[in-house]
């Protein structure tokens, strides 16, 4: 005990350090959050709100509670999908406090077990699978045409697929759409196989921020030495992290003379200039923002502008859309922690998009399309969820395979 | 209080293990409510049915342990805070489920946990409409409304909670489970124990499920926001209007104080030399009624002195109107890191005179106190803007707020309108009610809750004892 009570204190002084009192303060325990929490809504229980979560904060900060796993717990179940920042009357940074205390939760050693199998396997293999990672182009390997990126060390641009679109091959066919519509378009790109690491934003969002900057770095260094000036990405989170957190992690200057696009916004540019002409697609779809895509890095147009250039296809808007957009679940790592609780957040978003009639769920992210697909086969309905780049390519492919190419 | 191991896993037994709560991570969650008040309880029961409900009732009321119902915890009066001996919050967000809909009666029976938006939401889908709108319709609940008789913008054409509440399922403080009042829209067959419920604070029973009146939809509504710059005007102007038979929809006022402090935060072009900035709807289902009442009511405040109209044309603009008025809580939240939000309700004509004399106690403690509220209604809500960790000025609020209570009741008003006594109002009950009327209030709650278990430490004064 004498040994762990210095400890302990340092912590209460690091998260009073990091979380100001006037900031945690701000929120008027007014409780609107709740209502757009998807934890809560789902839980129905005050300390799944935003509103106790912040509370515990406090108490910690005023003497009044100690720490123990069961307050780690109640951050890492956390999605961290902004809702209640956006929510909050009284301008709370609500989410940026609730990582905050991620961080310093980790710097304490009070990561829970499942969190801290997968910041293991970001450390030693530097991917959330823990496969090998000079393995991330396993993907291409059954393709017909394999994509041109694939032998290109020096490009312009770097298409940077992330480990879910390398590693999982539920998720094989969003890179595989992706590199074959640039191929088709003319996009010259590299890919950077084994060089590409994690985005860094898992061990950011578990708190292990040094092991983030460390792959930032590398990341970055990997992208240089392919002589790029643009990084394109089909996942909404390492959009968010090169976008939103790299500056943060290794200073603005780090990205100097780099853009950095979402796939979204490349296509949206290619279709509407007519580079890109897509076959009819005729069905209703409605379309889920991911949130650090979203609400997180405000890219909520470009999606809709490449779905609206797809002839024939109906877009219609859920009930939460947009910067009011509801998670799917899928973020903050916490269906390592929660699966049960991820698959009930799933629910809630699946039901409002029966809502709308559509047909099919078009996202811009392999996390949400695969936390709504699995959700939805759970519950045997029948309504799908694709990437939209996924969307984009089968239209393509109809129009080539029609003989106009 | 102590709580035994026993207790708890009798408990766990009526409701689960999951949903019986003795961390204190989690007993710090339900600490409190939307005021700074705090009080850590010993024990959180989530229970799912009125069954469930009546079995922990049961308990307590054997093992003398307070209980104090919960929904969605927004109160504005300390009302859910486990005061001042800690107990059971027993928390009914889980009991969310709408169980009819009534469209030929049009009523809805809804357990006490459904969120009050999500009621309207689904009512509305149907073309009905569950009027009562408390600025906390997303984070309050439908019990938690019936606790407090919760009011709202819209109460002066449609009135209040008590008025949709006809029929109650509750608990009481045995754990003996109820039904009152019924479908009849005539129903005087024995005391109207719904209405007593309703506004109750939890301290009589425990309701778990309401029977709803509702109505039909408006599917029209205008706004516009009218400026004065002399209160009188401004209050001759709004009796004027209801003296002509208009009943706006709302009929928001906000003061100097929130104007200023809403402009320095958004900066939209508010008149910073307005006394009074008004927003007033006609809502109905005829265009031409609606627009007909609007274009009318506009008359009578141009004729009153009004010295701006602006009537919105489309929902972009209404919208824009609105804006203001929505972001009255953030702005005053981005001045000082507290308020204190009051709920003095007076009668309409007394509007202009306690506004200036609350000026003149914001002026005597050097403290800012925004003022806005229902005009129509004469339901203001001073907000003291202030820092607690400053204890001079924590002790310059308190007097302040007793001061603001005391003119309301010389005015002929009363301590709170729609957020309830809890415990923050119930030091100043003495001065507001008659106080044979404190007695019978309390020969009731000693009737129907003989040791005291049901929200103990609200509403009445501090020397009232078992």
């Amino acid at each position: 005990m004498t040994m762990v009570q210095p400890q302990v204190q340092n912590v209460v002084q690091e998260l009073a350090a990091r979380i100001s009192h006037d900031d945690v303060l701000r929120c008027i325990r007014c409780g609107l959050c709740a209502y757009t929490c998807p934890t809560y809504r789902v839980e129905e229980c005050e300390s799944m709100a935003p509103r106790g979560r912040l509370a515990l904060v406090r108490a910690v900060i005023e003497g009044k509670l100690e720490l123990s796993p069961r307050f780690a717990e109640k951050f890492y179940d956390c999605v961290l999908c902004a809702a209640c920042t956006s929510a909050c009357p009284s301008g709370t940074k609500a989410d940026a406090m609730l990582l905050e205390a991620r961080h310093v939760l980790f710097d304490a050693g009070l990561v829970p077990e499942p969190v801290r199998g997968l910041l293991e396997r970001l450390e030693t293999r530097h991917n959330i699978s823990g496969e090998e990672n000079a393995g991330r182009l396993v993907w291409c390997s059954n393709m017909e045409h394999a994509p041109t990126g694939l032998g290109r060390s020096q490009a312009e641009t770097v298409y940077f697929v992330g480990c879910v679109g390398s590693l999982f091959p539920m998720s094989f066919s969003i890179p595989q759409a992706f590199s074959q519509t640039l191929d088709l378009a003319g996009v010259e790109y590299a890919l950077l196989g084994g060089e590409e690491w994690c985005c860094g934003y898992p061990a950011f969002i578990s708190g292990d921020v040094e092991l983030a900057r460390e792959m930032a770095a590398h990341n970055l260094e990997a992208v240089r030495q392919a002589g790029a000036r643009q990084v394109v990405v089909t996942c909404p989170s390492c959009y968010h992290v090169f976008t939103h957190v790299y500056p943060e992690l290794l200073g603005e200057e780090a990205l100097a003379g780099l853009k950095v696009l979402h796939a979204t916004e490349l296509l949206a540019d290619l279709l509407e200039s007519g580079a890109l002409r897509p076959a009819a697609v005729p069905i209703r779809v409605t379309y889920h923002d991911p949130c650090d895509l979203g609400r997180k890095s405000k890219v909520f147009q470009p999606p809709r502008r490449v779905l609206q250039a797809i002839p024939g296809l109906e877009l219609v808007e859920m009930a939460s859309t947009g910067a009011n957009s509801l998670c799917c679940g899928g973020g903050g790592n916490v269906e390592s922690s929660a699966p049960a609780l991820v698959e009930s957040m799933a629910g809630r978003r699946l039901a409002e998009a029966l809502d709308t009639g559509a047909e099919l769920i078009v996202t811009a992210c392999q996390q949400c399309k695969r936390t709504l697909s699995s959700a939805a086969r759970k519950r045997r309905l029948r309504l799908r969820t694709v990437d939209v780049v996924e969307l984009v390519w089968q239209a393509l492919e109809q129009t080539h395979s029609g003989g106009s190419r | 209080m102590e709580i035994s191991r026993e207790f708890v896993q009798e408990l766990e037994e009526i409701v689960g293990p999951t949903y019986v709560h003795t961390d204190p991570v989690d007993l710090q969650c339900y600490a409190f409510d939307a005021t700074f008040e705090e009080w850590r309880p010993d024990v959180v029961v989530r229970p799912a049915t009125t069954e469930e409900v009546a079995r922990v009732l049961r308990l307590c009321h054997e093992a003398r342990v307070p209980v104090i119902p919960r929904g969605m915890g927004s109160g504005l009066a300390g009302g859910t805070v486990p005061f001042p001996n800690g107990g059971l919050v027993l928390s009914l967000t889980r009991m969310n489920r709408i169980l009819e809909i009534d469209e030929v009666n049009m009523t809805v029976t809804a357990e006490a946990g459904v969120i009050t938006a999500d009621l309207q939401a689904e009512v509305e889908r149907r073309g009905l409409f569950y009027p009562p709108d408390p600025s906390s319709i997303k984070h309050s609940t439908i019990g938690g409304n019936i606790a407090c008789n919760a009011g709202g913008p819209r109460c002066l054409k449609y009135g209040v909670t008590k008025d949709y509440v006809m029929g109650v399922k509750a608990v009481l403080a045995d754990g003996r489970v109820f039904s009152a009042g019924g479908k009849p829209i005539k129903y005087v067959t024995g005391y109207d124990l719904p209405a007593l419920l309703t506004g109750s604070e939890g301290t009589l029973a425990v309701v778990t499920e309401a029977l709803l009146r509702l109505t039909v939809k408006p599917t029209v509504v205008r706004t516009a926001t009218v400026v004065f710059h002399d209160l009188d005007l401004a209050s001759q102007a709004i009796n004027k209007v209801l003296w002509a038979g208009f009943v706006p929809a709302t009929l928001e006022l906000m003061d100097d104080t929130t104007i200023h402090t809403v402009e320095e935060y958004l900066h939209i072009g508010l008149p910073l030399d307005a006394a009074a900035l008004l927003i007033v709807e006609s809502d109905g289902r005829d265009e031409k009624v609606v627009d007909d009442e609007m274009r009318g009511m506009v008359e009578i405040f141009r004729a009153a002195g009004a010295s701006e109209v602006r009537v919105a044309k489309d929902e972009k603009e209404r919208e824009a109107l609105w804006k203001g008025r929505r972001s009255v809580s953030p702005s005053l939240a981005r001045r000082r890191p507290h308020k204190l939000g009051e709920d003095i309700s007076l009668p309409r004509s007394a509007i202009p005179e306690a506004i200036r004399r609350i000026k003149g106690v914001a002026a005597k403690y050097g403290l800012p106190i925004a003022i806005f509220g229902h005009a129509g209604d004469g339901n203001l809500h001073p907000n003291i803007l202030f820092d607690r960790r400053n204890a001079e000025e924590w002790a310059r609020v308190q007097q302040a707020m007793a001061e603001i209570f005391a003119i309301a009741l010389e005015l002929g008003g009363t301590l709170t309108g729609e957020h309830g006594v809890g415990i923050m109002k119930r030091p100043f009950v003495p001065q507001a009610l008659d106080p044979v009327a404190v007695e019978a209030m309390w020969r009731i709650k000693r009737a129907l809750d003989p040791h005291n278990i049901l929200n103990p430490g609200k509403i009445f004064p501090t020397d009232m004892k078992v």
